[in-house]
């Protein structure tokens, strides 16, 4: 049974005047991994940023057309709740200045979910070994996020979407800055979490795509040229200018 | 105390928020309260007397029968003051700013911002009994006239004043120009000071005319030190030696002795009103050269 | 030749930045040495802990530091609430329109208002108008309008200066833009707020003007025993005894002036020390 977690229906967006994402259709499938690639300012980090509502944040944003989540409009949903659902983890690991376990904590406790101690270390312990990170740093819960290395960093980061127990994660670019160790630990921590959630993921590398995705998408100056199962996706593209991209003949026109 | 939690913390945020908004446009508030009331209190005085009269009028008895309220004397007087100050204090302090900025190590630098920090702080009081009881004499003497008590003496009190303003303001300014514009700049093979002449001053530009500005603004609105050591001589000054009066301590040295309600405490609103209206054109003025200077 | 002709056409401008900071700070070491080296004499227990007598000839000055004292307390509680709260609104949740412009158009004027001015607007106000009469709390009151743009300026650059990637992140897990500020954006603020609020504490004890019509009494035979009551206060203290009381002595109005500048300038080096430390302890 193929069940639509998000479906967006000819949704465009726009930075003042500047047309970003243009009619877009996308369904995306529940516990799969749909990966989209594309060149720079190609509006991959727009439309994920769309789906739970952070681009709201720049006031020069608009758009129009619809996306469902479940069959809900996201657009009529609180905009917390929807958050809540759909977590997110960006290029650049942004841990909150403070340890790591108040990082994992941070959010349950504001929104009053886990209250007592107890209940709390379960919480951080259950995150952190689901972010494989739990075996790094179990002896020094109490130190600052910010003094562990980028990888931990963006795994601590997925660790705490985790606690707050998402349906739907995006991943922007969240390889872009580590090496290939902290890489390939989270493509199988990626692989891991589609039994319990949907995943997005953004890159910039055609191979990680590969490698993780289930379907794959490629996008170009806003528009969705082509997606497909992974597979097909890269052994038969059908369109020329997906071609030319993943096998690295890509020219800016 | 779980079951109604939730709603009753959505209540109390948005409550916070409202409040955070209604604190956020109390500033606007204060400000036309203040227009307001100086302007009603003015606008009662100047039925009864000719603005012309009071903006340009050479004599103010404000208790004789046929009372005359002419400020030009307080503001020939605040004008003096105001310009002697800004010839002593405007090269000094861009000089300050720019050694700070330029030439001093970083523990200096450092050492000189909280040394200027502190120089703000000083209550301008201290400095007026300070100028009363040494540079007073000084002058007195130095010039042999008197009495010490002229608007060269408040120009040097006040210029001391105007200092740290136009310092922080134009160091800020200095700082922020951008490194590479000093890397192109000896590159091409220019000395340190013809970089620092050509380059800096003119990219930091409007944001020490900023800094001129707001020391302006400080210097016209100060009360206490010129009260204490202009001399309070209500009448035009024809010289930097004469004892002034300026437009501030009129009021406060009048205030006191008005009857509430009377013509003469409306005509020291009036005077009130006159340096809303110019300290706002000053830093209005400011304002315009320091938001010049961030969009670098 | 050339070079030795700019080198040494540079040293007559390098003289001059020199001789421009030397003449800036030989006045501030001059005046606090001066203070201090005729006004420490006088400075004992008696002087700071007793009433003025002779017509503040003699005797001490402890209703004027209460009074100071008493009205610094009571603009910290109507200021810093508001002006952290203004501050909050124009740098979290302000939009970029014309009420923003409007908002910080006021902030400006309200910051250039001459202190005299607000003495007035206090006077017309608060003692008559609302019948508060010359007191503390119309001073006080006062003071805060004065001191209102100060506060919101520091604060507002003091939240501006915590990473937008924070408020990023917080958000993006679901939670509101309030408990953001609340949770994230304000701990982390603290240590500038901090700073930026000891030194407006230093300026407001030092302030004359807004006070002398509003709250300061020439001579009260009594200490202050409500916000209703007329105070001496150190700054106009200083004012009196030094212009308007003949033959005070000499060592006692500097002793006076000792006081009130260790007071002014001990908070603000409260305001530097607590800087450093802080930069010092940042997290990010």
């Amino acid at each position: 049974m193929v069940n639509n977690k998000i479906e967006v229906k000819n949704f465009n967006c726009y930075y003042n005047h500047d047309h970003i994402l243009k009619s877009l259709n996308i369904n995306i499938i529940q516990n799969e991994i749909l990966t989209i690639i594309g060149p720079a300012n190609s509006g991959k980090t727009t439309f994920l940023k769309a789906l739970n509502r952070m681009n709201d944040l720049n006031i020069t944003y608009s758009y129009k057309g619809e996306i469902f989540l479940d069959k809900n409009s996201i657009f009529s949903m609180n905009m917390e709740k929807l958050r809540q659902r759909i977590g997110i983890l960006f290029a650049i690991p942004l841990p909150l200045p403070m340890s790591i376990y108040e990082n994992i904590v941070y959010a349950p406790k504001c929104l009053k979910i886990v209250n007592k101690k107890q209940d709390q270390d379960i919480l951080v312990e259950r995150s952190l070994k689901n972010a494989f990170l739990w075996n790094e740093v179990k002896d020094r819960l109490n130190l600052s996020a910010m003094k562990i290395s980028g990888g931990q960093q963006q795994r601590l980061c997925i660790a705490r979407t985790l606690a707050m127990n998402p349906e739907v994660i995006l991943f922007d670019e969240p390889c872009s800055g580590l090496d290939h160790i902290s890489t390939e630990k989270i493509e199988t921590l990626m692989t891991e979490l589609k039994y319990k959630y949907t995943i997005l993921l953004v890159t910039n590398n055609v191979k990680q795509a590969s490698r993780v995705g289930d379907k794959t998408a490629f996008f170009l100056n806003g528009e969705l040229i082509e997606i497909n199962q992974t597979d097909k996706f890269f052994i038969s593209p059908k369109n020329k200018q997906t071609e030319n991209y993943i096998t690295g003949r890509y020219i800016i026109s | 105390m779980y079951y109604f939690g939730k709603n009753m913390r959505k209540i109390l945020y948005i409550i916070i928020e409202s409040i955070i908004f209604f604190c956020g446009i109390l500033s606007i508030i204060f400000v036309i309260l203040i227009f307001g009331f100086l302007f009603k209190e003015s606008f009662v005085f100047l039925k009864n007397y000719n603005i012309v009269k009071f903006l340009f009028g050479r004599f103010w008895y404000p208790t004789l029968e046929t009372a005359l309220f002419g400020i030009l004397p307080f503001i020939c007087g605040s004008v003096l003051v105001s310009v002697g100050a800004c010839i002593i204090a405007v090269p000094i302090g861009i000089m300050t700013a720019l050694f700070i900025s330029e030439v001093a190590s970083k523990n200096i630098r450092n050492i000189l911002k909280s040394l200027i920090e502190l120089m703000a702080a000083i209550p301008s009081i201290v400095i007026g009994f300070i100028g009363m009881a040494t540079i007073v004499p000084i002058v007195k003497n130095v010039f042999s006239i008197p009495t010490g008590l002229t608007a060269f003496t408040g120009s040097l009190m006040l210029a001391f004043m105007a200092i740290p303003t136009i310092v922080t303001i134009s160091e800020d300014a200095i700082h922020s120009v951008p490194w590479q514009y000093r890397e192109g700049a000896l590159a091409l093979g220019a000395t340190k000071w013809q970089m620092m002449k050509i380059v800096i001053l003119k990219i930091a530009m409007p944001g020490i005319m900023g800094a001129i500005m707001l020391g302006i603004g400080r210097v016209v609105g100060e009360t206490m030190a010129v009260i204490m050591i202009t001399g309070n001589a209500a009448h035009i000054p024809t010289s930097i030696f004469d004892p002034v009066r300026t437009l501030t301590a009129t009021i406060a040295t009048e205030m006191g002795e008005t009857v509430k309600g009377g013509i003469h405490y409306k005509s020291l609103f009036a005077i009130g009103f006159v340096l809303f209206i110019i300290t706002f054109i000053v830093n209005f003025i400011a304002d315009i050269f320091l938001k010049k200077n961030k969009n670098l | 030749m050339i070079k030795l002709n700019s080198k040494f056409s540079q040293k007559i401008p390098f003289f001059f930045l020199y001789a421009a900071t030397i003449l800036t700070i030989i006045p501030v070491i001059t005046i606090i040495f001066v203070i201090i080296k005729n006004g420490l004499s006088a400075i004992n227990w008696e002087f700071l802990t007793s009433m003025p007598r002779d017509g503040m000839r003699a005797g001490g000055i402890f209703p004027a530091i209460l009074g100071t004292f008493f009205i610094i307390l009571l603009t910290i509680i109507f200021v810093f609430p508001i002006g952290i709260c203004a501050a909050i609104y124009l740098n979290e949740y302000a939009k970029n329109n014309l009420l923003t412009r409007v908002i910080n158009l006021a902030i400006i004027n309200l910051a250039g208002i001459p202190s005299v001015v607000y003495g007035l607007f206090g006077l017309g106000v608060f003692v008559i108008f609302f019948k508060l009469g010359v007191s503390v709390v119309s001073g006080a009151l006062t003071l805060s309008i004065m001191e209102l743009p100060v506060v919101i300026t520091t604060t507002r650059s003091a939240l501006n200066s915590v990473p937008y990637s924070f408020r990023e992140a917080s958000l993006s897990l679901g939670i509101s833009r309030w408990l953001t500020i609340r949770h994230i954006v304000l701990p982390n603020a603290v240590p500038g707020i901090l700073t930026g609020s000891i030194l407006s504490i230093a300026r407001i004890s030092g302030e004359t003007a807004p006070v002398l019509f509003t709250a300061s009494a020439l001579y009260v035979s009594y200490l202050p025993h409500s916000m209703f009551d007329q105070v001496m206060i150190l700054p106009y203290h200083l004012y009196v005894i030094s212009t308007q009381v003949p033959n005070v002595r000499k060592d006692m109005i500097y002793a006076t002036a000792f006081v009130l500048l260790i007071l002014v300038l001990g908070i603000s080096c409260i305001a530097i020390v607590a800087r450093i430390y802080f930069k010092r302890r940042k997290k990010w």
